[in-house]
């Protein structure tokens, strides 16, 4: 790697060859304010906050879109730099609204942040501030399905107009007029149709673009805890954030208040997708599954676990044992859920693993594909030895509807720990089960979805959010889901549910946690790429809001691995080594 | 299909104040300006088509006298860009109207040059003769009145673009003079440029 050494205020500073000044600055904790950089979106050079001093260069420079060369000698903080900079503050501010105490980034804005520590301590303005929508509230407008935007608050850094016009690929937001009319606007104010409309939020440094999801749910200091995890609803496996709101115990609403990108960028860069962001309020909805249930001919009531494992065997037993039962898996089961599953179903008639597939519409050159394979896991099930045939297509459910028609399947056991609907078509063991060709359904599911109303016996699992379990994405990376809540009710993680079920099925299981699990996996499958170094995964333990508070700006995530060196990230291998596991991350001392 | 989950906060009840450019009837170039269109076109790289922007909202100009929304998404097909993109560019320059404007356009300068040397009066002036103000047409669709940006001259401020052609070191009398030659000689007023911008329209 060719590198070269400048001095940023004193301090000698080595940084890859051809990175800008202000990447050196943040990579080496020196404070320089930016807003229309952002590294996921490049240079702009126009909010001008950056500007330092740079020796022999007759003016101030703006340190984003100056690159580093050899001995350069950058100073941040001198008498000039502090007065130039104090007065783009001025300006960035003439005509900001100044509502921090009713604007949802409040609290986690790099407007306030910056201005708090860079800007002057009083304006000099004392014209009226332009008004684009109204005052007020009132300047809050219809952004599209997701969004709303406020014009007023907006310092037109352009980093949402270069979102959609390099990732996203469809150049939907522009600015219209000139000048001081200058505003953020889409054509005939449609506003922003897109999967990833979201990432609109996190890029803008001011509250001008907020989600409808997640407006005035939360304040940055009332989400007590942030997790890292990953997404589980597609094969992509973008890395999160999950956000736990603080509330006491009798309080109404979920404690799962938003899920943010996590830089990874080996995977999803700065991004997720809006399904992922937006579709998680399933997991604390009123429709989750919270007791197992037995169906009595007519009454279908609640009943213990063990009555219901109970019940479990002697279906299983009437229909004549292990052989004429079938399993019907979502590919949203991890791989302990996957391997304790090739154990129990030795026996059983058949498997077939089952996933939503569905085309999402991306404009054609869009930097961030999503994929069509609704589910986390296919590639670790073909890893594992299942056969579920080609990537990235739908799943094969040919065999399994044969058996069915066939009436082989006596006992039909559906596994479904994803969100309703991440299954595919079920209408068809639906109307099976109608015409009577399955005598019993046992559905192991999270939510009370059309098949678990129909389920004769209905066993609570647990979300992706309620279990540390690691899945391996569509380009073969094992990343792990960390456990941010815990089950509702009497759910249990799905690998529980599993390992008691293999007493029905006649194995033998005695694995104690999911981590047991885990080493059996990497001593099985030790010669696929990765799955040797399973047992060392991080799963990471909430970050406390104190810590987070004080470190950096949470909706500038990407920055915490330089701020939080000590935090796991959600890797593994020989790079990166096992990880020590901990409740509380210590703040790593930021100069 | 909906991939996004229902979101029922405020939707529909927060109206941006945003004026919109005229809807327009359904637009497409002529033969001859499709023609022209793609001769320019063809000086750029393929993935470099939407540079030509500009000359394209010119010959919509030329064609229907403004731009609407229905020929920003045409220009925008043709020259595949979005019809955002195209919008920034009409809103941003002068020299696009997004409504109708009337047969005569005078713009006057109203950057600092300009500004200083008095351009304001010339726009008074201007008001008067033609009894309406920046941005009106006058009842007989005669002439449309516009303030716009730097027209380039700054050495002979303060300056006045009637259509394509400069008036320079425009005085008020010389404004109300040039009106009243306008309205009785037609172009043969059009006498004190030395430039015209774009040397075939008239």
């Amino acid at each position: 790697m060719d590198t070269v050494t400048l001095t940023i205020d004193g301090r000698q500073v080595t940084v890859e060859k051809g990175k800008s000044v202000l990447e050196a600055a943040i990579a080496h904790g020196v404070d320089v304010p930016y807003y229309c950089y952002h590294p996921g979106l490049g240079v702009d050079g126009s909010c001008r906050v950056c500007i330092v001093k740079i020796e022999k260069m007759g003016k101030l420079q703006t340190a984003c879109s100056t690159t580093c060369t050899e001995g350069m000698v950058v100073t941040t903080a001198s008498p000039e730099v502090v007065a130039a900079r104090a007065s783009v503050f001025e300006f960035l501010l003439a005509n900001h609204p100044l509502d921090c105490p009713v604007c949802d980034k409040g609290g986690e804005c790099p407007l306030q942040d910056f201005s708090y520590t860079f800007g002057p301590e009083r304006s000099r303005m004392e014209f009226p501030r332009r008004e684009f929508d109204g005052a007020g509230v009132k300047a809050d407008v219809d952004f599209g399905p997701t969004l709303l935007l406020n014009r007023n608050r907006c310092i037109l850094c352009t980093r949402c107009v270069r979102f959609m016009r390099d990732v996203e690929g469809d150049a939907q937001i522009g600015i219209t007029d000139r000048g001081y009319g200058s505003e953020i606007s889409t054509f005939e104010e449609q506003g922003v149709i897109s999967l990833l409309s979201g990432n609109l939020m996190d890029v803008c440094p001011v509250g001008a673009i907020t989600t409808r999801d997640y407006r005035f749910r939360s304040r940055p200091w009332d989400n007590a805890q942030a997790v890292d995890t990953i997404c589980t609803l597609c094969e992509k496996g973008c890395n999160t954030t999950a956000w736990l709101k603080a509330k006491p115990e009798w309080a109404k609403g979920a404690r799962l208040v938003r899920m943010t990108p996590r830089l990874n960028p080996d995977v999803n860069g700065y991004w997720m997708c809006d399904i992922g962001r937006f579709d998680y309020h399933w997991v604390e909805g009123d429709r989750r599954v919270l007791q197992p249930h037995i169906r009595r001919g007519t009454s279908n009531d609640a009943a213990p676990w063990a009555d219901a494992l109970v019940a479990v065997k002697d279906a299983v037993d009437a229909a004549g044992g292990p052989a004429s039962t079938f399993f019907y898996v979502s590919a949203h089961a991890s791989l302990e859920e996957l391997y304790v599953l090739r154990q129990i179903a030795a026996g059983a008639g058949g498997l077939t693993l089952a996933w939503r597939y569905r085309e999402k519409p991306q404009p054609a050159n869009t930097k961030f594909r999503i994929p069509s394979v609704d589910a986390p896991n296919v590639r670790g099930a073909r890893d594992l030895g299942f056969d579920v045939g080609d990537p990235g297509q739908p799943a094969d459910l040919s065999r399994m509807k044969a058996a069915v028609d066939a009436g082989q399947v006596k006992v039909l056991y559906v596994m479904d720990s994803g969100p309703d609907g991440s299954i595919g078509d079920v209408d068809w063991i639906l109307a099976a089960r109608q015409a009577g060709k399955i005598q019993t359904l046992i559905v192991h599911a999270v939510l009370h979805t059309a098949l678990a109303e129909a389920a004769d016996i209905l066993l609570p699992a647990s979300a992706f959010v309620e279990k540390d379990a690691t899945y391996t994405n569509m380009d073969g990376r094992v990343q792990a889901a960390s456990r941010v809540i815990p089950p509702p009710g009497d759910a249990v993680e799905d690998w529980q549910i599993l390992v008691k079920l293999g007493v029905v099925f006649g194995s033998n299981l005695s694995f104690a946690s999911s981590a047991a699990i885990r080493e059996a996996i990497a001593r099985d499958f030790a010669s696929v790429p990765g799955y040797a170094g399973i047992p060392s995964l991080a799963f990471s333990r909430p970050v406390p809001a104190k810590t987070w508070l004080q470190g950096s700006n949470p909706s500038e995530r990407w920055k915490w691995d330089f701020m939080f060196q000590d935090l796991p990230p959600v890797k593994f291998g020989e790079d990166f080594g096992p990880l020590p596991r901990a409740d509380v991350i210590p703040l790593k001392e930021v100069k | 299909m909906s991939f996004h989950p229902a979101m029922d906060y405020g939707r529909g009840r927060h109206q941006s104040a945003r004026a919109l450019p005229e809807e327009g009837e359904p637009f497409v170039y002529t033969a001859e300006n499709r023609a022209t269109l793609d001769g320019i076109l063809a000086h750029y790289p393929p993935d470099r088509r939407k540079s030509a922007v500009i000359a394209a909202l010119y010959l919509v100009q030329r064609q229907q006298g403004h731009v609407t929304r229905q020929a920003m998404r045409h220009v925008a097909e043709v020259i595949g860009c979005t019809p955002e993109e195209v919008e920034e560019v009409v809103s941003f320059y002068t020299m696009f109207y997004t409504r109708p404007v009337g047969r005569r356009v005078i713009q006057v300068c109203r950057t600092l040059s300009c500004a200083l040397m008095g351009a304001e009066r010339v726009t008074e002036a201007l008001t008067e003769t033609l009894g309406v103000r920046p941005g009106e047409t006058d009842a007989a669709g005669e002439f449309t009145l516009v303030e716009v940006e730097c027209l380039g001259a700054c050495d002979r401020a303060p300056v006045i673009g009637v259509d394509d052609h400069w008036h320079e070191c425009q005085r008020p009398e010389d404004v109300r003079a040039l009106i009243d030659g306008l309205r009785t000689k037609g172009a043969a007023a059009l006498t004190g440029c030395h430039l015209r911008v774009a040397g075939d329209t008239e």
